[in-house]
């Protein structure tokens, strides 16, 4: 059967009615979006998103965001093993409040009584004032959304990480806390159909809430000898905050030397902890000299800096070096 | 004149609610098993506490309502303190027979006079069986509750780097302490130079342990903050010096023992003791 060309034009013309009513509302929902009345809106909205719900349902849209969270330390706040051994099951009431908060505003937070196991979940740190607040004026048809600057800015994170970002402050770098810890990248900011396309892309920030990495020119190490001295010291020459740097983790760097004489005997050896916890961690931007004095005639150190998280009792090698005489 | 005597009110209420009855002999026992029900982990929030507030706020609310004259309120609040009373009796089966719920029947109903001379005399039969409890349970109550333990925290020791029992810890940290004091007794000054480093290095560990029960650096001044770091530093001046000063020496390990260990010691002990009483 040969087919209709009216119904072919048909087709087609309906395409592009298609195609233009697209890019209307493309433009409509991108650049102006104030033009759509509240009336209207409210048949798009989903009251369930405004109900404070667990992580999972902002999946049905923010599915990418979700993920990354996810992997983030922020979702295991209140189910780390480590958490609930230290906060004696949950008892210290003094440890809920950053691990389960009830809504982040700049200062610290109260903890919640509901879904205490999503931890540090999306609605803590995005549902203020009945609305999804967050860096962008735009229009998001399920939900009410505001644009709030400080989403961008340090003094977030500070709310919990409060002795990171007084020394952070201190250090006077522009740098936020997200530019490193939560780099932006362009994308969708949902991946349901539909909404995906409508919507343009945008910066998206990585909800891995990244741990950061000690790279060889951030931290600067120097050694050297003096008569009957052995001397190193680090310099935490990029990263704006102390390293390693935490509020109640315990997060450390240990600094081993071993101490070889002619015969390449181990005969000496020293070691220091640089814990924030102990007020040793390394300041930025300012030297730290370590000093040792020897008591044999020695001919070698060697040097290893380890790195030990908070959440881990692993150490891993950062720098090892050997240095002779 | 009038403002004067209904402080002097409220001020007798609180001391008769609040101040402890006297007794010579205490006993810290462990407090009913029916009692955890309303405190983490098994209840979200302290509802016993919160219990002791309502309580409070209706026996309060009674006189500052006699006061503004403002008597429907009075009722209510003399109503709901009945009310809640009753329902704090039932809370925790072991402690029944503190509650005198005709003593709060007659608080309420010479609160219901709206005449304040006599709802205060009243209000003393029902304010002692408060007193009464306070007296007997709260050190146990907050031992229990308000008290992390010590025992179940642990110490990466900085020498060996394995985690042991915190009290363990004090033993190592009280071994290494006395082979500074010890050997520079016996004027052997280059072991206790040697001994210091390792006390130091224990010493100073002891700052990671503030942090799992306060959630404030500021504590950190105390026992293990200036003056302990004065101290170090004198001892290490002393014991790197040719002729060690003993006179300077004592005087940096008194500091550090007194301020240091004995300090902490005098805070945090006492729970200590109690816990420990109860975990045998
Ligand atoms: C002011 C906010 C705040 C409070 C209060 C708080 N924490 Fe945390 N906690 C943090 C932050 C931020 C981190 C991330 C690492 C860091 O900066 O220390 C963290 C990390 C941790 C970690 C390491 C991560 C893990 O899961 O293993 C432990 C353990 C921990 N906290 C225990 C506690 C305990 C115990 C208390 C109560 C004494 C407490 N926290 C109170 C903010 C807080
Ligand atoms: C039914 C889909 C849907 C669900 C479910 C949903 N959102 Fe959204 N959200 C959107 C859309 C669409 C946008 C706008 C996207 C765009 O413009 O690219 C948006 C935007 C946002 C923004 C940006 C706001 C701004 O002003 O920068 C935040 C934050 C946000 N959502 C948080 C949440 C949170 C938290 C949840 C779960 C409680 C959630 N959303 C659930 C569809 C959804
Ligand atoms: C509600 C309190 C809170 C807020 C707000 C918060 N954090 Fe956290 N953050 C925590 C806690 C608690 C942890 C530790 C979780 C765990 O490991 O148990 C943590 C962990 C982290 C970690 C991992 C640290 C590690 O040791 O691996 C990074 C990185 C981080 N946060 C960055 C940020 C940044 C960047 C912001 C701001 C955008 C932010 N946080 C906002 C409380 C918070
Ligand atoms: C610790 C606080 C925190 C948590 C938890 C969190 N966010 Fe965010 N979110 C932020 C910050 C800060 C930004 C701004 C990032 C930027 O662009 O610099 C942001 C941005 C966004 C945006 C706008 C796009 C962007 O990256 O700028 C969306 C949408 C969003 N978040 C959704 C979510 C969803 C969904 C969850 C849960 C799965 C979640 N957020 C969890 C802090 C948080
Ligand atoms: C210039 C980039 C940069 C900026 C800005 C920055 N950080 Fe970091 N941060 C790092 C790097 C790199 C690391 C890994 C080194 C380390 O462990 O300290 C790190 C580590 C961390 C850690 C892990 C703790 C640890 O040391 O084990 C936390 C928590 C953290 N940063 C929080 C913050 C907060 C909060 C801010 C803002 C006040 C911030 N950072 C600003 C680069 C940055
Ligand atoms: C059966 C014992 C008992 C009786 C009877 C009792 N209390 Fe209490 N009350 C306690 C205990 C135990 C605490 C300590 C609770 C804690 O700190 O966890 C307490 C604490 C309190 C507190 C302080 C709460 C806080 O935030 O620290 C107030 C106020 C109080 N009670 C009021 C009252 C009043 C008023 C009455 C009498 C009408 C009363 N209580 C009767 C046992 C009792
Ligand atoms: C096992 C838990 C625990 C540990 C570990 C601990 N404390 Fe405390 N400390 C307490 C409790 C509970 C109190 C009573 C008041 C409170 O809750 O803060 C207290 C009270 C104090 C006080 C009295 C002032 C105040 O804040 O209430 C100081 C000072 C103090 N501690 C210092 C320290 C220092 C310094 C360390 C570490 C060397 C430390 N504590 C370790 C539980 C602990
Ligand atoms: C955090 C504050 C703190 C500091 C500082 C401290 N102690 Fe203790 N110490 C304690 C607590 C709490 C206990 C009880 C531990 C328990 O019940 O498990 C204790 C117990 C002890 C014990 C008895 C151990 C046992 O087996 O029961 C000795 C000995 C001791 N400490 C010595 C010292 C010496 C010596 C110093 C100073 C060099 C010192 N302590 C500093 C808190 C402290």
């Amino acid at each position: 059967m040969k087919r209709s060309p009216r119904i072919f034009d048909l087709i087609k013309g309906l395409g592009l009615i298609g195609v233009a009513g697209f890019a209307m509302l493309y433009f409509l929902v991108n650049e102006r979006f104030e033009w759509i009345p509240e009336q209207v809106l409210e048949l798009a909205r989903d009251p369930e998103i405004l109900k404070r719900p667990p992580a999972k349902k902002c999946s049905e849209c923010h599915k990418a965001i979700y993920e990354a969270w996810k992997d983030s330390r922020h979702s295991i706040s209140w189910t780390s093993e480590n958490f609930i051994e230290a906060s004696e099951n949950r008892t210290k009431e003094k440890c809920l409040p950053c691990h389960i908060p009830k809504s982040v505003r700049g200062e610290k937070p109260s903890p919640r009584l509901d879904l205490r196991d999503e931890g540090i979940y999306c609605v803590s740190c995005h549902f203020i004032d009945n609305k999804m607040q967050g860096p962008y004026d735009l229009l998001a048809p399920p939900h009410p959304t505001f644009r709030n600057p400080d989403y961008v800015r340090s003094n977030i994170c500070g709310s919990c990480h409060q002795k990171t970002f007084k020394e952070w402050e201190a250090t006077k770098v522009e740098d936020t806390c997200q530019d490193c810890h939560m780099p932006r990248k362009k994308g969708r900011l949902t991946q349901k159909a539909g909404f995906n396309l409508l919507h343009k892309k945008r910066w998206v920030g990585d909800h891995r809430f990244l741990h950061g990495e000690i790279k060889e020119n951030d931290v600067i190490m120097e050694s050297g000898w003096e008569e009957n001295f052995f001397l190193i010291s680090l310099k935490n020459k990029t990263i704006p905050h102390f390293v390693p740097t935490a509020d109640n983790g315990d997060p450390r760097l240990y600094l081993y030397i071993k101490f070889f004489n002619e015969a390449g005997e181990e005969v000496d050896n020293a070691k220091e902890i640089i814990a924030p916890q102990q007020e040793t961690a390394l300041p930025y931007n300012r030297k730290i000299q370590y000093r040792y004095r020897l008591f044999d005639k020695i001919l070698k150190a060697e040097v290893e800096l380890k790195y030990q998280p908070a959440w881990s009792k692993e150490k891993t090698t950062v720098r090892a070096e050997t240095v002779s005489r | 004149m009038r403002l004067l005597r209904f402080l002097l009110i409220i001020a007798a209420f609180i001391f008769i609610g609040i101040l402890p009855v006297h007794a010579k002999d205490m006993v810290v026992k462990e407090p009913p098993k029916s009692l955890s029900k309303y405190y983490p982990p098994e209840s979200k929030q302290p509802k016993w506490i919160q219990q002791m507030h309502k309580m409070s706020t209706h026996f309060g609310g009674v006189f500052v309502n006699l006061k503004e004259k403002d008597f429907e309120n009075v009722d209510m609040h003399a109503d709901k303190l009945v009310e809640e009373y009753k329902k704090t009796s039932e809370m925790v089966p072991e402690w029944e027979d503190y509650f005198d719920i005709k003593a709060a029947e007659a608080f309420a109903a010479a609160a219901k006079t709206h005449d304040i001379a006599q709802a205060g005399k009243a209000s003393g039969g029902l304010g002692k069986t408060c007193g009464k409890c306070h007296a007997e349970q709260e050190v146990s109550v907050w031992a229990k509750f308000h008290w992390p333990s010590f025992h179940k925290i642990k110490v990466t020791d900085p020498i060996s780097e394995k985690e042991i029992e915190f009290d363990d810890y004090m033993g190592s940290i009280s071994s290494s302490f006395k082979g500074v004091t010890v050997n520079f007794g016996e004027g052997q000054y280059g072991r206790a130079a040697k001994a210091l480093k390792v006390f130091k290095s224990r010493y100073l560990e002891l700052k990671s342990t503030c942090s799992k029960c306060h959630a404030t650096q500021d504590v950190k001044r105390f026992y293990v903050g200036k003056d302990a770091d004065t101290a170090f530093a004198g001892l290490s001046q002393e014991l790197n010096s040719e002729k060690p000063n003993p006179g300077k020496f004592w005087k940096n390990i008194g500091l550090l023992g007194k301020t240091g260990c004995k300090h902490c010691h005098l805070v945090h002990r006492t729970n200590s003791f109690i816990q420990e009483m109860w975990e045998k």
